[in-house]
């Protein structure tokens, strides 16, 4: 194993460990198609951003689809807390509008040709991130995509551990913490843009799948598993961390795209678990038959 | 049981960060094989390996009939990019994001542009700022091309100016005698006959580099769907004009094309597929398309056969 895999596997666990832990609360709060959501809603970002900047410099890119990735999550909020709309289909009418409002604006101001989507201006790939070295005075520092994901984590990793108390409780019983005081939307708006950022981050550093795998199929696994939250943090990063390293050696051997391996790893983890837990409970059955 | 949660966090970070901000001392291995060359698209691949020949190995990323924008990096292509000592691309956009990560990888390895040989005043603008990517369709604009990817390498080869030097004397005079025969096959189709409808917006540069009118029912990216407006529009055309066949790609849907044949057809005007036209990359070599000459052959051949009664046996020029 070389540099050049350990730059790659220390930028995928980062972003494992990021999207696992933001995962776990998405999960419980049944809200996880955010992170998809905001992979198609950022298209009308990039093109104002396009717009605005008149080229294709990642940096506007990135700009013009955090805001709209935030913007998302607010407008996601307003349908399903003001209007009371359930909030799948509050997710699901945001990023198709979103979407579609980005086609409509290439169609109108790019003459309707300009090649500009999210795959081609903002999704990166996990494989060629090695190759975007920062190196200074002679000293090796990561990769630009490394260094871009990893004050990203630290955030994530400082507000789970500094707000914990804040989430359970929001992830839990909202009512409860309403009448007990406790600002829930101080809470969920600072979650909601710390999960549009952080999304939108790794898209730019490692594509859409490979976010959207991470940040529900870890955490629904370890939701199957364990039954209360600190141990669900663990194990769905665990579970991210094993998924990230046996689909990485898998990929290289089969020498198919990176992302998609992890997602299927770790797809194939929660099948497996799946399975265990039902032999567990079909086991326990036969005991108390007999 | 929080409390130990946060300890163990606090513990892990720290951690990192020293692993981290210490950095590691680097050594620029700058390539890890000096007779590699990457290519982005196989039409490239096509004109580098006839500038080097067998005296440098050249790899190509994109394979036979890969759309540009649907192509997703296998771990050897990005190893061989990590390998490379030179990486040739075509520039304007046509490699999406990964335009970014060649002008950042410019200190380390010797990145050369297809575009940056070429006048911008005969490049096809599609909007204010951007132009079209698909210059290989215009063989004199393209040959702009390969003579500045024949300079750099001179460049960083100088031991081999001499053979890169002839090889591309000799590439520059088939490109031109092909340019040649391709515009008098062409100019033998009826000029009101000479409209090419195709999938997708590949085709302006081969449109005005042979006097051919070029319509495409979908926009230079190949994301967005095609407008009502635009089929239809398409279908008077086709009916107005009796244009005999539309074309599709090797590398994008038919769907839409199949659209504006139902359309004419309920117009009482028989449209047929003409072929299928190579776009954005080559053939295989089963299909003879499968050099940047053989391609544009092929290409014209399906052209004429389906635009024109009779199709002129022209001189081939191996």
């Amino acid at each position: 194993m070389g540099i050049n895999d350990l730059l790659t596997l220390i930028t995928a666990l980062l972003i494992a460990w990021s999207c696992s832990l933001l995962g776990c609360f998405l999960v419980l709060r049944k809200a996880v198609m955010v992170g998809d959501a905001i992979s198609h809603s950022v298209l009308p970002g990039i093109v104002i951003a396009y717009l605005v900047s008149s080229n294709f410099n990642s940096v506007f890119m990135l700009i013009g689809a955090a805001f709209f990735g935030v913007f998302t999550t607010v407008i996601i909020d307003f349908f399903h807390k003001k209007l009371k709309l359930q909030e799948d289909a509050s997710i699901g009418i945001t990023f198709t509008w979103l979407f579609a409002l980005g086609v409509i604006l290439i169609a109108l101001f790019t003459d309707g040709n300009a090649d500009l989507d999210q795959d081609c201006v903002l999704f990166g790939e996990l494989g060629t991130t090695f190759l975007d070295k920062v190196i200074y005075n002679g000293r090796l520092f990561g990769t630009r995509s490394m260094l871009m994901i990893l004050p990203v984590f630290i955030l994530v990793v400082l507000f789970v551990v500094v707000g914990f108390k804040g989430l359970q409780i929001l992830s839990f019983h909202e009512e409860f913490a309403k009448s007990k005081g406790i600002n829930v939307n101080f809470w969920h708006y600072s979650f909601m843009a710390l999960v549009s950022i952080t999304t939108v981050m790794s898209f730019e550093s490692v594509g859409a799948v490979l976010v959207v795998g991470l940040l529900v199929i870890p955490p629904a696994t370890s939701y199957l598993l364990v039954e209360r939250l600190i141990p669900m943090l663990w194990l769905s990063c665990l579970v991210s961390t094993i998924s990230s390293l046996l689909g990485y050696f898998a990929s290289i051997y089969f020498d198919v795209s990176i992302s998609s391996m992890i997602v299927v790893t770790s797809g194939a983890i929660f099948i497996l678990v799946i399975i265990y837990t039902k032999l567990k409970i079909a086991f326990r059955k036969k005991i108390v038959n007999l | 049981m929080i409390k130990k949660f946060i300890s163990l966090k606090f513990i892990f970070l720290a951690i990192f960060f020293l692993i981290v901000f210490n950095g590691c001392v680097w050594q620029p291995q700058k390539y890890g094989d000096p007779k590699l060359i990457v290519c982005t698209t196989t039409i490239i691949g096509d004109a580098v390996k006839e500038l080097v020949k067998e005296r440098y190995s050249v790899k190509t990323l994109m394979g036979a009939g890969i759309d540009p924008h649907m192509y997703e990096a296998k771990p050897s292509d990005i190893r061989a990019l990590g390998n490379a000592r030179v990486v040739v691309y075509n520039g304007l956009h046509l490699e999406g994001k990964m335009t970014d990560l060649f002008e950042r990888m410019k200190d380390e390895k010797q990145i050369i542009a297809f575009s940056n040989g070429m006048d911008n005043n005969r490049l096809i603008k599609v909007n204010s700022h951007t132009f079209d990517p698909h210059v290989w369709f215009d063989p004199l604009l393209w040959l702009d091309g390969v003579k500045e990817s024949a300079n750099q390498l001179i460049k960083i080869f100088p031991k081999d100016k001499e053979f890169i030097l002839s090889n591309y004397k000799s590439l520059e005079n088939d490109y031109k005698r092909l340019n040649q025969d391709l515009k008098y096959q062409i100019h033998s189709i009826p000029k009101s006959q000479r409209v090419l409808i195709t999938s997708h917006d590949a085709f302006h540069y081969f449109g005005k580099a042979f006097d051919l009118e070029v319509l495409a029912i979908q926009g230079v990216s190949t994301v967005s769907e095609p407008g009502l407006k635009n089929v239809s529009n398409l279908v008077n055309l086709i009916v107005k004009r009796k244009v005999k066949a539309i074309f599709i790609e090797s590398s994008v849907s038919s769907k839409s094309i199949k659209a504006v044949i139902e359309g004419c057809k309920t117009k009482g005007q028989i449209v047929k597929i003409g072929g299928t036209l190579y776009s954005d990359a080559l053939g295989d070599k089963k299909s003879g398309a499968n050099t940047y000459i053989g391609m544009m052959r092929k290409n014209v051949k399906t052209l004429a056969l389906a635009l024109k009664v009779k199709y002129k046996k022209y001189v081939e020029l191996n």
